[in-house]
């Protein structure tokens, strides 16, 4: 971790990095000067695992760019700043765009940020693409038509895929229902999603509990109480930080976790705390757009996870596949541009229509952005299951849909979607 | 002297940062002006009237929320309207705070606006459908003295006219406060910090001359707090945490709270160190810490205290 | 667990008068050091159950820095109280980026090994054996408080130094061995507040910025200094949130800051708060 701090610093030391010395085998990069891209990364609170996560990808996708010559022969230079409250952001990235100028803007994870970042990158027409950080509220009401935004996948994605799942596994085989969920939008919005999708597919229900515990917080022992009385056949969480393995391991504590159905949405981005001690096995676990150890992982996938997992000692979660696929969705865009441009380093208007529609192979799979400026990635969900080489569990089989699947059309709205579905 | 050709200097400098033509710095001094202002509002409830306030956040925030609400919700734009509601609101909610906080003092007083900050940032936080939740509520871009400026777009508008709009409600505000704090109020005020007691004896209403000032205090935080989220575009509920109401508590002493122009100084200060050192390094956090400590310990009265050895330090 | 805290804070408090806010970077400390013990102990081959006294021992361990820090506040002992307040800030903002630089963002926790006490069934609820155990430590410690405050010969001196510091002095005591002393204790209580509950929950980052807001509220219901009102806050502030949550979750955030202003309004000094507060 200290190795890749100083790293970062001398990347982004002078921000007059002149054209590079030329790595070992790597060719000499072009002479138009490197092509900047400012990257917001949490570093402090509950999002700041994750956003060190988004970091890694980002960084792992530059390395290799540079080693193979760069975008269109000129190298890639990383500002990082940091993300962290909204107002604190918007800062950092009016100083990414008027003082450091760069190109392109990678990053943001909290929702408040995302709100706040979207009319910021439209007034200082700035490229954005966000990691993470999209709630209807931001897509719908504040950025019906982005230019310069591009962002990650809904919010609800997870909760989606996860209901469907839940439906086809264990239809009839539960009534009552318990949610214990983090207090704030992301919470909410996943919860709303799973009850409308159960009252599609006609699952009678009953809700027995529904607990908002503060985000992040690292006391269950009440809310586990409260649960054990309510005896509900299944639980919801979409818990995503540190929350998730003390709660897990509180209910365990208390006998909650032997006899009721899990379904833990997002668990998976920390899935290395969810130790075979205190998680069961059977329980429906969502690692959002990655999978460290997905038997159909591509080349790419494998090489990264090898680099991440020698590099950091633990290995990867999906925020740094969001990460990647920022960098290369850009570099891909660029080309696909200058193609039109004659060989040229394109306008920032083409750029941003290339952009749209862009393909790029992440490193789970092919990824895009949607003309509406809203990524296109697969999900990956699956039964827990204690049978695996580590001290946690893992999935099997690895189920993957698509957000064809399990992301809302542009122009529709969610529950309109999801009232709409044939099933 | 020294102080009066360094401020001449630092006036004439921040007149003339818009035209020297570096957005970025024009921008980040934005929120300067907003904590300056605020910070006068602490600094006469701290300087003046030895409170120290650990919850001045809430009133920011409030400053800021209805800037929100008004441009967002209600449709109002201009910035005339949105400052005067600021202070309304922020009188409103000051007075029952007020007459809580202001029976106690010292420790209990810090602690007590401490809770009741994080009370606010609860609230905030809490009732989403009302303030929006984690998400914040949006800040429309206001209209200035009736003039729209369509043509221009956000970051002409925030370092040319907007900039020139804060400069110039902080100088107002900085009058104001002089004002105050040389009028027999402001003695009173001084008076109670010195010795409540012998002031109490004297006929003065110690109560309630601190919650006049608790009130108008709030009254400057909420001005402040909207000119902060203009250039934000978003009001959320972290400018009600405690640790921001530390940082304007910081930034009071970094300046010095004994000067009247401290506040002014701190802000400015604190914004550009700590664009400063967050670029250099991700432990920005300590160095700050640090310098807190070094300037508690060593510098007690601040930058301003370094610049004016002459004055004779308050008791 | 918010006890150890909010008695460290009152001990502090009522000798020295200072409010020290980094008492929640003292628990995260030893919150991460425990983590940091136990997992090298058990890696190195301890038998499970033995992890409690390491806890200990790293929560313990880690009150060494007490006596630098105290070295550290001694300047501003006779200064205005905001200015401990602001110094105790600063140190609040160091420690987070020290212990992000030692440990890093991700949450540290420790597996089952709580578990190695067993599981005991109480009614319809199954409690780990650790939490009675963590319950029991708390109220021994605070009972053993009581009796060294009341009993021993530097319990009474602390006393007569928080009612009155210039009679002590008068008195030949040593002011600065006497501070030294009761800030190390004060720092001790919350690092082992904070390695006895890790092995329940988990380290997590800012855990000290998000605790101070609660211990506050502890020490403000219970009164600042005294013993006992820490121990009533805590419990009061626990059950009000164990009852928020059965009852109205939704209230869960908000029911603690209501009952600190309903406090401070109704009795001003706190439950239990001594007569010279």
């Amino acid at each position: 971790m200290r190795l890749t701090r100083r790293r970062f610093l001398t990347l982004s030391g002078a921000g007059g990095l002149a054209a590079a010395l030329p790595l070992d085998a790597a060719p000499a990069f072009g002479q138009s000067g490197p092509v900047r891209v400012g990257v917001l990364a949490a570093k402090a609170g509950v999002t700041a695992p994750v956003g060190e996560s988004g970091l890694r990808g980002v960084q792992f996708a530059t390395d290799r760019i540079n080693a193979a010559g760069g975008i269109l022969g000129r190298k890639v230079e990383l500002i990082v700043e940091e993300e962290s409250s909204p107002k604190d952001t918007v800062e950092r990235f009016r100083k990414l765009a008027l003082s450091d100028k760069v190109d392109v803007v990678s990053g943001a994870i909290s929702t408040g940020v995302g709100l706040a970042l979207g009319p910021a990158a439209e007034e200082m027409k700035t490229i954005w693409l966000a990691w993470d950080a999209t709630t209807q509220k931001g897509v719908e009401e504040t950025m019906p038509k982005p230019k310069y935004s591009f962002r990650s996948t809904d919010n609800e994605c997870e909760a989606v895929m996860a209901s469907i799942i839940t439906a086809r596994q264990w239809k009839g085989k539960f009534k009552t229902v318990a949610g214990i969920n983090p207090d704030y939008s992301y919470g909410r919005d996943n919860w709303a999603a799973f009850l409308a999708i159960m009252k599609k597919y006609g699952m009678e229900i009953q809700v027995v509990s529904e607990l908002w515990p503060k985000l992040g917080a690292t006391d269950f022992t009440s809310h586990v109480a409260t649960l054990v009385q309510a005896k509900p056949d299944l639980i919801f969480s979409c818990f995503w930080a540190g929350d998730t393995p003390i709660f897990l391991k509180q209910a365990h504590a208390a006998g909650l976790t032997k006899s009721t159905k899990l379904v833990l949405t997002t668990g998976g981005g920390v899935h290395e705390s969810l130790k075979k001690d205190f998680t069961p096995e059977g329980a429906i676990l969502g690692y959002n757009c990655f999978y460290f150890e997905n038997p159909k992982a591509s080349a790419l996938a494998k090489e990264f996870t090898r680099w991440h997992s020698e590099k950091f000692k633990e290995w990867p979660n999906y925020e740094s596949d969001h990460g990647y696929f920022t960098i290369v969705a850009y570099k891909a865009a660029v080309e696909r541009a200058a193609k039109a441009a004659g060989g040229k380093w394109p306008a920032q208007d083409a750029i941003i229509q290339a952009l749209e529609g862009v393909e790029a192979e992440s490193l789970s799979g092919p990824r895009r952005y949607r003309e509406d400026h809203i990524m296109e990635a697969a999900f990956f969900q699956g039964l827990t299951t204690h049978k695996n080489r580590h001290d946690f569990v893992t999935i099997d089989p690895v189920e993957s849909m698509t957000t064809k699947q399990i992301q809302k059309p542009s122009g529709v709205g969610l529950y309109d979607w999801i009232n709409g579905w044939k099933v | 002297m020294i102080v009066r050709a360094l401020g001449v200097l630092a006036a004439a400098a921040l007149l003339l940062v818009p035209v020297a033509g570096i957005p970025y710095t024009t921008t980040l001094l934005l929120p300067a002006f907003g904590y300056a202002i605020a910070l006068l509002g602490l600094n006469l409830l701290f300087g003046s009237t030895g409170l120290l306030s650990f919850g001045h956040a809430l009133f920011v925030a409030l400053g800021g929320y209805t800037a929100a609400a008004l441009t967002s919700r209600a449709g109002v734009r201009s910035l005339e309207v949105l400052l005067l509601a600021a202070a309304v609101t922020a009188a409103l909610v000051a007075v029952p705070v007020g007459l809580l906080c202001v029976r106690y003092v010292k420790i209990y007083f810090g602690m007590l606006t401490l809770a009741f900050g994080m009370l606010f940032y609860s609230f905030l936080y809490k009732f989403y459908t009302l303030t929006g939740g984690d998400e914040g509520m949006r800040v429309l871009r206001p209209v200035l003295l009736g003039q729209p400026l369509q043509h221009l777009d956000k970051v002409a508008f925030l370092t040319g006219p907007f900039y020139y709009y804060a400069l110039g409600v902080l100088v107002l505000a900085a009058i104001a406060m002089r004002r105050l704090v040389r009028s027999p109020f402001g003695l009173a005020l001084r008076a109670i910090r010195e010795n409540a007691a012998k002031a109490e004896s004297l006929g003065v209403s110690v109560r309630r001359y601190r919650l006049a000032a608790f009130v108008v205090a709030a009254v400057f935080g909420a001005v402040g707090g909207v000119l902060l989220v203009v250039p934000t575009g978003l009001a959320d509920p972290l400018l009600a945490y405690w640790t921001h109401s530390g940082n304007l508590v910081f930034m009071l002493l970094l300046g010095g709270f004994d000067h009247f122009l401290g506040p002014v100084l701190g802000a400015v200060v604190f914004i550009l160190l700590q664009d400063a050192v967050m670029s250099l390094t991700p432990y920005w956090r300590f160095v700050f810490g640090a310098i807190l400590a070094i300037v508690v310990i060593f510098f007690p009265r601040g930058l301003m205290g370094l610049l004016d050895a002459r004055r004779a330090p308050a008791a | 667990m918010l006890f150890l805290v909010a008695a460290g804070l009152q001990l502090v408090f009522g000798v020295q008068k200072i409010l020290n806010l980094a008492c929640g970077s003292f628990y995260a400390l030893g919150a991460y050091a425990g983590v940091s013990a136990v997992r090298w102990a058990l890696g190195a081959g301890l038998p499970a159950p033995l992890f409690l006294p390491v806890l200990l021992g790293a929560g313990l361990a880690l009150a060494a820095i007490g006596p630098v820090i105290e070295r550290l506040l001694r300047p501003i002992y006779d200064r205005d109280e905001s200015f401990q307040l602001l110094l105790t800030f600063a140190l609040v903002l160091m420690f987070e980026d020290v212990i992000r630089f030692f440990w890093g963002t991700a949450p540290h926790q420790l597996g089952n090994v709580y578990l190695a006490f067993g599981q005991l069934r109480i009614g319809a609820l199954t409690v780990p054996t650790y939490n009675l155990v963590v319950i029991a430590a708390g109220a021994g410690i605070a009972a053993g408080m009581g009796w060294f405050l009341a009993r021993t010969r530097f319990g009474r001196i602390v006393r007569a130094t928080a009612e009155n510091r210039e009679m002590a002095e008068a008195m030949g005591v040593d002011m600065t061995r006497v501070y030294t002393r009761v800030f190390t204790l004060g720092v001790a209580l919350g690092t082992v507040g904070g390695a006895l509950v890790i092995p329940a929950t988990a380290a997590v980052n800012e855990m000290g910025i998000d605790l101070i807001v609660e211990a506050f509220a502890v020490v403000v219901i219970g009164g600042l200094g005294s013993m006992r009102g820490a121990f009533a806050g805590a419990l009061i502030v626990g059950v009000v949130k164990a009852v928020a949550i059965a009852t109205w979750p939704e209230v869960e955030m908000l029911a603690i800051y209501v009952i600190v202003i309903a406090v401070l309004v109704l009795r001003p000094a706190g439950l239990f708060a001594r007569a010279t507060a």
